[in-house]
């Protein structure tokens, strides 16, 4: 009993509870640790989707006859085409592309029949909306595809091609795009609650003044920084188990490697985002320059860590440049290991960065917050 | 009128006076526009492979050139046998292809053979163009080699239109238009209407005989002019930078960038007006602001995948009416015939928030 006494005494336990008895008492904190990751996540997750799906198609069947409407079925039986207009018009298809009523036109020459049967090359046209690069690069790819099996099909000796490929997809087998997205917004959601609750935290005491209060306490100026950290490290690590359970329930996210190693590399990125959060706080005078500084250092390294677009994409350039990204790491970390169920013998070099970044965010920012108090 | 003006002219005279503002408003599009127009590629390019030759003869070397024939997909350096599926978990190569020790002598024999293909699922989207270029460069690989001519009846003319070369800038630039025009104008207009109230000064407005309605068009008539200048700013930067020019008789894109600045002053004045300090104004144009314009105006990825009751808000997202007037400007080029409706809807959306903001204000006012 008594030496809990005196432990509780102690400087610095009493600033935790101090820290722990304002932060719940703030609402406008709780408000933050819980409303914007929920929101985030969900509609992240709902509606960064990147399949190529439902492309709408207009149709000209010129030839209208039983071989012109398998291929037109070919086209439409999967997700990946949606008819909607059938018309005779090709002035009329090329308006519908025009105002982007249909993405896609496909047309069918009147003589498709007698030149199949002839056993000549029948022509088809196809053409896209190229607007979207992306998307009209892979429709395409597809058309091709879809064409050359109706094309197979249709002859009777039926030779199968030489080549087979027989692919496999490993850790995705069903392809769910949410999957390759969710791990990245986890990423994106930690960075932005910790950087932005650390560094609004530690600027309110500077703008209240209080700082020069607890400087006259006894404490030394690494226990008031401490007892700060502790209770929002502790918090943020609620965040993280938040991200998680919506992750696992709400998208089915599957967990395949280690929970606990999870939880531990989280907690490295969780000290970086408080790293650059009390730097952000020591830059900044008041909370709104906080934010406005913040928004300036979280957008490119949001954008650039293939959290949202993969990194692969990127020009090399910007590739190289997300080494220097704490998010990308831990981004990296996260589907490695929720999806690829790789541990610690594949992702150390991107332990050893996010260990890096933390140490270094975290040595200079509270170097700077004691110069600043001294 | 007069006090319209007055108070704008008070508006642009206190905005030239904070620096960090100033400084905000111009380097943070930049920043933005450098970030978005260059980093956001949807395409890859140059996707790291790793082969494994078991059958090591000349027509098994060739299907290999032919797969890096295309700049689809790029080589990675050679690794021991067992270590192909440690590649793919370490990230360093997106899929492995499995050429079998009989490749040569099945085609030879006019049998098929079997390529096995592993593929990182991790990123979906990604894998499926994988599967498919290797799917199409095998096909392509057969004919090219004279061993299977090619039995296609039907052959497909494909044409892309509006954007032949595929580029990617072309679909990604304009929407970043959208993205930076509805953000910062929005976050500007948020932070001085919420000063006003930090600083108490917003009693002596409502002492005086100006109405909300006022007040806020004056606001509204100073930030628009910011924006005017942000905006053509930032669209003669980025067409330079990114080679991208008008394609559409311009009329309807001038009056669509008007209406739509008209839109993000009065959306950051609005929560100016419901939000009490200027950190939950800041946040509230953040975080409303900027995931909306970013996520459901159709700016990455196309709106159809927006699920349904999401989609509900994407359409009366203003961003998202900009964002198809500003593609079919540098794009599509239809005009007025394609896009009429957007101007009319950001019309609307303006009215709407004009009358939101003045009844936030109002209620705030003692009543008469």
């Amino acid at each position: 009993m008594n030496f809990i006494d005196r432990l509780l005494e102690t400087p610095l336990i009493a600033l935790i509870l101090k820290e722990i008895n304002q932060i719940l008492r703030n609402k406008q904190l709780m408000f933050l640790l819980l409303f914007p990751p929920t929101v985030q996540l969900l509609v992240f997750g709902f509606s960064l989707n990147p399949d190529v799906q439902y492309i709408k198609l207009g149709i000209i069947d010129y030839a209208n006859t039983y071989e012109s409407r398998e291929l037109i079925a070919a086209f439409t039986e999967n997700d990946l085409f949606q008819p909607k207009i059938y018309t005779y018009s090709q002035e009329e298809l090329g308006q519908e592309v025009r105002t982007g009523k249909i993405t896609a036109g496909l047309v069918i020459p009147p003589d498709f029949n007698r030149d199949l049967s002839q056993n000549k090359s029948a022509e088809i046209q196809v053409l896209i909306d190229g607007v979207d690069a992306n998307t009209a690069g892979i429709a395409n790819g597809y058309i091709n595809q879809i064409v050359n099996q109706y094309s197979r099909s249709l002859n009777e000796n039926k030779s199968s091609p030489l080549v087979q490929v027989q692919s496999v997809f490993l850790y995705n087998p069903g392809l769910l795009s949410t999957w390759f997205i969710i791990p990245g917004v986890i990423g994106l959601v930690l960075n932005l609650t910790s950087t932005l609750v650390s560094a609004t935290t530690v600027v309110r005491e500077k703008d209240s003044g209080t700082l020069e209060q607890l400087l006259m306490t006894p404490a030394d100026a690494w226990e008031i920084l401490l007892a700060k950290i502790v209770p929002l490290f502790v918090l943020l690590m609620g965040d993280v188990l938040l991200a998680l359970s919506i992750a696992r329930f709400m998208f089915k996210v599957p967990l395949r490697g280690n929970v606990i190693l999870f939880f531990a590399f989280a907690g490295l990125y969780v000290l970086v985002g408080i790293g650059i959060g009390i730097m952000l706080a020591t830059l900044a005078r008041s909370q709104q320059q906080v934010i406005l500084i913040s928004f300036f250092i979280n957008l490119p390294v949001i954008q650039l860590s293939g959290a949202i677009a993969p990194i692969e994409s990127m020009p090399t350039f910007f590739q190289d440049l997300s080494w220097f990204n704490p998010l990308r790491h831990f981004v990296t970390i996260t589907r490695g290991l929720l999806l690829k169920g790789v541990g610690i013998e594949v992702l150390w070099p991107n332990v050893l960065m996010l260990a890096i970044f933390a140490v270094v965010l975290l040595t200079i920012s509270i170097n700077r917050f004691r110069s600043q108090l001294s | 009128m007069k006090r319209i003006i007055s108070q704008c002219i008070k508006e642009l005279a206190q905005f030239r006076r904070d620096r960090l503002t100033l400084a905000l408003a111009i380097l943070l599009p930049i920043a933005t526009l450098f970030i978005y127009g260059y980093a956001i590629r949807l395409e890859t390019k140059d996707i790291p492979i790793v082969i494994q030759d078991f059958s090591m003869t000349p027509l098994s070397r060739s299907y290999v050139e032919q797969l890096f024939s295309t700049n689809k997909f790029a080589a990675t350096p050679r690794i021991g046998k067992a270590e192909v599926a440690s590649a793919i978990d370490r990230g360093i190569a997106k899929a492995a292809i499995i050429i079998p020790p009989d490749f040569d002598r099945e085609i030879k024999n006019n049998k098929t053979s079997t390529i096995q293909v592993l593929i990182d699922g991790t990123d979906a989207n990604n894998a499926r163009v994988i599967q498919n270029n290797i799917k199409a460069t095998s096909q392509a690989f057969l004919r090219s080699s004279q061993l299977q001519p090619s039995n296609n009846n039907v052959v497909t003319r494909t044409r892309l239109w509006f954007n032949p070369g595929r580029k990617e800038s072309l679909y990604i630039v304009p929407g970043v238009f959208g993205v930076i025009l509805w953000i910062f104008p929005s976050l500007l207009a948020a932070i001085a209407m919420v000063r006003e109230k930090e600083r108490g000064t917003i009693l002596q407005v409502y002492a005086s005989s100006l109405t909300a309605a006022e007040l806020l068009l004056g606001k509204l008539l100073a930030y628009f002019l910011i924006g005017i200048a942000q905006a053509i700013f930032v669209i003669i930067l980025g067409a330079i930078l990114f080679q991208i020019s008008l394609v559409a008789e311009p009329s309807s894109f001038i009056i669509g960038t008007l209406l739509f600045l008209t839109n993000s002053v009065m959306f950051g004045l609005m929560i100016g007006t419901r939000a009490n300090s200027q950190n939950a104004a800041v946040q509230g144009v953040a975080t409303a602001g900027f995931t909306t314009a970013l996520l459901l105006s159709g700016f990455i990825y196309p709106l159809s995948n927006i699920p349904f009751p999401l989609s509900l808000i994407s359409n009366v997202l203003p961003a998202r009416y900009y964002i198809e007037l500003s593609r079919d400007a540098f794009v599509r080029g239809t005009g007025w015939l394609g896009i009429w409706y957007a101007p009319i809807v950001l019309f609307l959306t303006f009215l709407f928030l004009f009358n939101v903001a003045r009844r936030n204000l109002s209620r705030m006012q003692l009543p008469d």
